[in-house]
């Protein structure tokens, strides 16, 4: 066909291509903003990396969180299978001795407030049992140790450890028979060990798992604690999503130009923010894989993993990678509905009027409406952990989204002050949804754990027991039944002869029983006899005079019943029979002019009565069955006094036991949830300081030129570094503020489900302080940003 | 070496960025009262020229003095203090600050030299009203024209009585109509406070309302009271 056919053929219309149907549009317009932010170039990817990497952030705090379970249950499963293979009810049942089994004494001790795991063992026959990562059988005076152990014992200036365990090391145990890699055991090697003289035999190792079920409060504190790290990581997130945002609306208004219009400026918005999701979640895996190699180096409040142990849940993994990028379209799609971008770069706000407050009350009324219909939860009933999360993340969020709200508010109505004050307050004035959205972390956060304090106080009572101990009056307390005859009075002198000690309560025990024939089903009348020296014997009975030689029978206090049965044994002039665990028990005559005293309550709490006898009266040497206790009061201000005398006990018998006194003991697994609280927290507070920061970088990079006018003005470093302060404080203090308020509510109505008073309202003190340590933080880290910036080189075009 | 009556002189100032030359062997004076224009091409170090004087940044070389004292002897914290007490500064976009109030942003120099609120802002009302701007005291930047603006910005470099104000394109972003309004207010009450004006441009139109013109080329000024 040539040309003038074409003319004379009919004029074709001219066709506008079809405009695409609704959701090829959107796919169309995501494409284009994942296009830009992949391809934007300096602008976009500086715009994409910081949300990435603030996702990857957030994603790899959530994979680890994930993660806990998968590590829960290998650590278990390795306590397990290092413990002794039951073979009765009863713990204290010995194996039967054969080629295979292996005779062993717990000789764990403790050094500065870390606990050494160990246990000296001696092989029955030719193939004695190993516990598991170890692969050769320790001789005598030999010892496998941990990792952490052997690296400890190799550091200088742990000379008294090196002491207590003079073991020569032959052998690293291996990560299968270790519950962390900072966990501190060794296995050392004996050939004295015997069953008198407290060995334990074994046939083998490995247990099934009979996990203790949580109670239902600790189920509530589980629970509270998760929502308490997690919210705050979720808001992250959602900051991270809007980090940039300025540059990328500028961008967008450019399209505008050319005919994009607002629905499609939003889907391209979203199309950029799924991209950074996603890169983040990439990136995020990464931290996370790296992060997993070295975890074994980290321990954070003693608490250590193995790297093999992280291993995510498939199912929270899998939500994990729906939820962020999900979430971070949605957050961008709310983002940009208050933002107006008009075609000629200029954009502004479309808030004319004030947020309003109505909605953003409902969510945490929401919430404590959920927790109040969830009603009171029973001390021994089973719980349903759902609506109790529920409940607080709505409370939590809800306290997020009010935030923006009562900044606004206040600042709006800030007015006059000096030049730092009024720049920072202007600038909130003018926008303080950036601000606000920064420090909605720390709130939730102070928040989540202002509630969880006060839970935490309101069950104190629950989970943490009164000792009836006096550490003022001793503060160790060695206790050995192995240690008999003469060896248990020297070891009183010896404890007394450690530097550092200033008084040792040091008795030798003994059972001290009525002589005569008794049928089987008769108990004859027993009570104990105590020897020591005047000083010690004063401190378990209320004796006045006493002198070496005397004898006293003690009756417990306001105690008819005992008092009455101590006498039936203690007969004064008459013959008893000393001993117990199968020697031959020593006669003795108690002398007729034994005064009876009343029996006292010694420094571990333990009251005393029966027979008392200074060491001139009874030679304790030759006592059989007897055991020794030594309540130790030491010179605090001795450097390492509780090692010298951890020490002394070791070198006497390491099987001893060696506690210290505290007039307050926790449960454990009241203490575990307490620890994983205070690990979280420290890396929440990381977190939270980190989107702090880049969102603090991410401003003043934004007022770069205006920072370098306000210099060539000749304004001051401090004027502006003032500015910076008070920008960041105001919203955070106002922050503080909402989330003491709802933290407190959140906890009195935890209190209140658990059926606790709240017992300290102040809990809230150092936990505000924590967060306006934060933003001192913050603000001390951005400042050589902004000297940075307030360089001349700003005012340059060229 | 130093015009006879000059009050801000620079002699043979050299200034690179990295191994790019911005300034070559520039010098300049200004004297009470003068508009002095400094033209040239983009790149040519007009701008350069401009901070070195106003004490921004520092030559590599070569000298510039200020009423009698030598500026580039004077620590980072003197050349802060003087920019407060004596310069007066404008750009091209008028660079106010978008939070504050234009009556803020006019007495914001003020302020910065320790003048208390209310009388920096009454004297702030006195120069904008001088501009014919008083009406958007209460307006932030973001709701005024680019003229207003920059005539805001012209006020607030008046309003701290300096003796030199440094004007870097303070039309560059402006029509013509504007950009001729804000050039007469800014050298007519300039001249009536007896203020220097170091103006930086490449407009002939405006470079016209100057008493002298000083062309810069390859870092180089051609200053007619000095020979290059």
């Amino acid at each position: 066909m040539t040309l003038l056919h074409s003319r004379d053929a009919p004029a074709a219309e001219h066709h506008r291509p079809r405009p695409p149907s609704r959701s090829a549009a959107t796919l169309r317009d995501l494409g284009l903003g994942i296009r830009f932010a992949a391809a934007g170039g300096r602008e976009g990817w500086i715009r994409t990396l910081l949300t990435a990497v603030g996702v990857g952030l957030g994603v790899a705090l959530l994979l680890l969180a994930s993660s806990v379970p998968h590590l829960l249950d290998e650590r278990a499963a390795r306590e397990a299978a290092r413990s002794e293979t039951r073979i009765s009810d009863s713990p204290d049942t010995n194996a039967v001795k054969s080629d295979s089994s292996v005779l062993r004494i717990n000789a764990t001790t403790e050094y500065h407030d870390r606990t050494v795991a160990g246990y000296l063992m001696r092989a029955d026959g030719s193939a004695p049992v190993r516990p598991p990562g170890v692969a050769r059988f320790p001789e005598a005076d030999e010892m496998v140790v941990s990792p952490a152990l052997k690296e400890l014992l190799a550091a200088p200036g742990n000379e008294l450890l090196r002491e207590r365990l003079p073991y020569a090391i032959t052998g690293t145990i291996g990560d299968a028979g270790l519950r962390s890699p900072g966990e501190l055991l060794y296995y050392a090697g004996s050939d004295t060990l015997t069953r008198a003289s407290g060995g334990h035999r074994i046939s083998g190792y490995g247990n099934v798992l009979d996990g203790e079920p949580l109670p239902a409060l600790l189920v509530v504190l589980t629970v509270m604690v998760c929502v308490v790290l997690l919210v705050p990581v979720a808001i992250f997130i959602a900051t991270a999503v809007r980090f940039g945002g300025d540059r990328r609306d500028r961008r967008l208004a450019a399209l505008r130009l050319v005919g994009a219009d607002i629905r499609t400026t939003r889907r391209i918005a979203a199309g950029e923010a799924l991209f950074g999701a996603v890169l983040g979640l990439l990136i995020g895996l990464v931290f996370f894989l790296v992060g997993r190699q070295f975890v074994g180096a980290v321990e954070i409040w003693d608490v250590s993993a193995f790297p093999a142990d992280l291993v995510p849940d498939p199912l929270l993994a899998l939500l994990i990678v729906v939820a962020v990028p999900l979430t971070a379209v949605l957050v961008t799609l709310v983002a940009m509905r208050s933002v107006v971008i008009e075609p000629l770069g200029v954009v502004r706000r479309g808030r004319d009027r004030g947020r309003r407050l109505w909605w953003r009350l409902l969510m945490p009324l929401a919430g404590l409406a959920v927790l109040g219909f969830t009603g009171r939860v029973g001390k021994y009933e089973v719980v349903n952990p759902f609506p109790i999360a529920a409940g607080a993340v709505l409370v939590l969020v809800g306290l997020a989204l009010l935030l923006p709200w009562l900044v606004e508010a206040c600042v709006n109505r800030l007015r006059g002050g000096p030049v730092p004050w009024q720049l920072a307050t202007r600038r909130l004035q003018l926008s303080s949804g950036a601000a606000s959205r920064a420090v909605s972390g720390v709130t939730v956060a102070v928040a989540g754990a202002v509630a969880l304090q006060m839970l935490f106080a309101a069950m104190n009572a629950d989970f943490n027991r009164m000792t009836g101990q006096d550490p003022t009056r001793a503060q160790f307390a060695a206790y050995s039944e192995n240690v008999t005859g003469a060896a248990a009075t020297s070891t009183i002198e010896q404890f007394r002869a450690t530097k550092g000690v200033d008084v040792v309560i040091g008795s030798v025990e003994a059972y001290a029983s009525k002589p005569g024939v008794y049928a089987e089903d008769d108990i004859p009348p027993t009570t104990s006899l105590t020897i020591g020296t005047c000083e010690t014997l004063r401190e378990l009975a209320r004796i006045g005079a006493c002198e070496d030689g005397d004898t006293f029978v003690v009756h417990p206090e306001n105690d008819k019943d005992m008092s009455h049965w101590v006498d039936q044994a203690a007969r004064k002039g008459k013959v008893v029979e000393i001993g117990s665990g199968g020697g031959k028990p020593v006669r003795w005559t108690l002398p007729a002019d034994s005064p009876t005293v009343t029996g006292r309550t010694d420094p571990m709490g333990t009251p005393h009565w029966g027979i008392m006898a200074t060491t001139g009266a009874v030679d304790a040497g030759k006592l059989p069955g007897a055991t020794i206790t030594a309540q130790i009061r030491v010179d605090r201000s001795v450097p390492d006094v509780a090692e010298y005398v951890r020490n002394t006990a070791a070198r006497i018998d390491p099987g001893m036991r060696f506690v210290t006194l505290d007039s307050v003991e926790r449960d454990r697994q009241y203490a575990s949830i307490q620890t994983g609280l205070q690990v979280g927290a420290t890396v929440v507070l990381l977190l939270i300081a980190a989107s702090m920061l880049v969102s603090q970088l991410e401003q003043l990079r934004e007022r770069r030129r205006l920072l370098s006018v306000l210099v060539a003005f000749g304004t001051r470093r401090t004027t502006l570094g003032w500015s910076v302060l008070w920008q960041t404080a105001v919203p955070v203090v106002l922050g503080l503020a909402v989330a003491v308020v709802g933290g407190l509510g959140l906890g009195a109505t935890l209190a209140w489900m658990t059926e606790k008073s709240v017992s300290d309202w102040w809990l809230f003190v150092p936990l505000a302080g924590a967060g306006a340590a934060l933003i001192l933080l913050v603000t001390a880290l951005s400042l050589p940003s902004l000297w940075r910036l307030m360089r001349p080189d700003g005012l340059r075009t060229e | 070496m130093i015009p006879e009556g000059s009050l801000l002189a620079a002699h043979d100032l050299r200034k690179t960025y990295g191994s790019t030359p911005a300034l070559d062997g520039a010098s300049f004076s200004v004297h009470p009262g003068e508009v002095v224009a400094v033209m040239g091409p983009s790149g040519s170090g007009k701008s350069t020229l401009l901070h070195c004087l106003a004490g921004i940044i520092t030559p590599d070389s070569g000298t510039i003095t200020y009423a009698g004292r030598e500026l580039s002897a004077m620590s980072d914290a003197e050349r802060s203090a003087l920019r407060r007490s004596d310069f007066g500064f404008v750009f091209q976009f008028g660079q106010l600050v978008p939070e504050l109030t234009c009556v803020e942003n006019v007495a914001l120099p003020l302020r910065l030299d320790g003048v208390k609120r209310k009388a920096a802002e009454r004297t702030a009302r006195e120069w904008m009203e001088r501009l014919e701007v008083d009406d958007l005291a209460a307006k932030r930047p973001g709701e005024v024209s680019g003229g207003q603006g920059q005539r805001v910005a012209v006020a607030r470099a008046l309003a701290g009585s300096p003796k030199v104000i440094f004007a870097d394109e303070p039309t560059g972003a402006l029509d013509s109509l504007n950009g001729e309004r804000v050039m007469e207010l800014l050298t007519e009450a300039a001249r009536s406070s007896n203020v220097a004006v170091v103006l930086v441009t490449h407009e002939a139109r405006v470079a016209a309302y100057s008493d002298r013109d000083v062309t810069v080329r390859d870092g180089r000024a051609r200053d007619l009271e000095h020979a290059v």
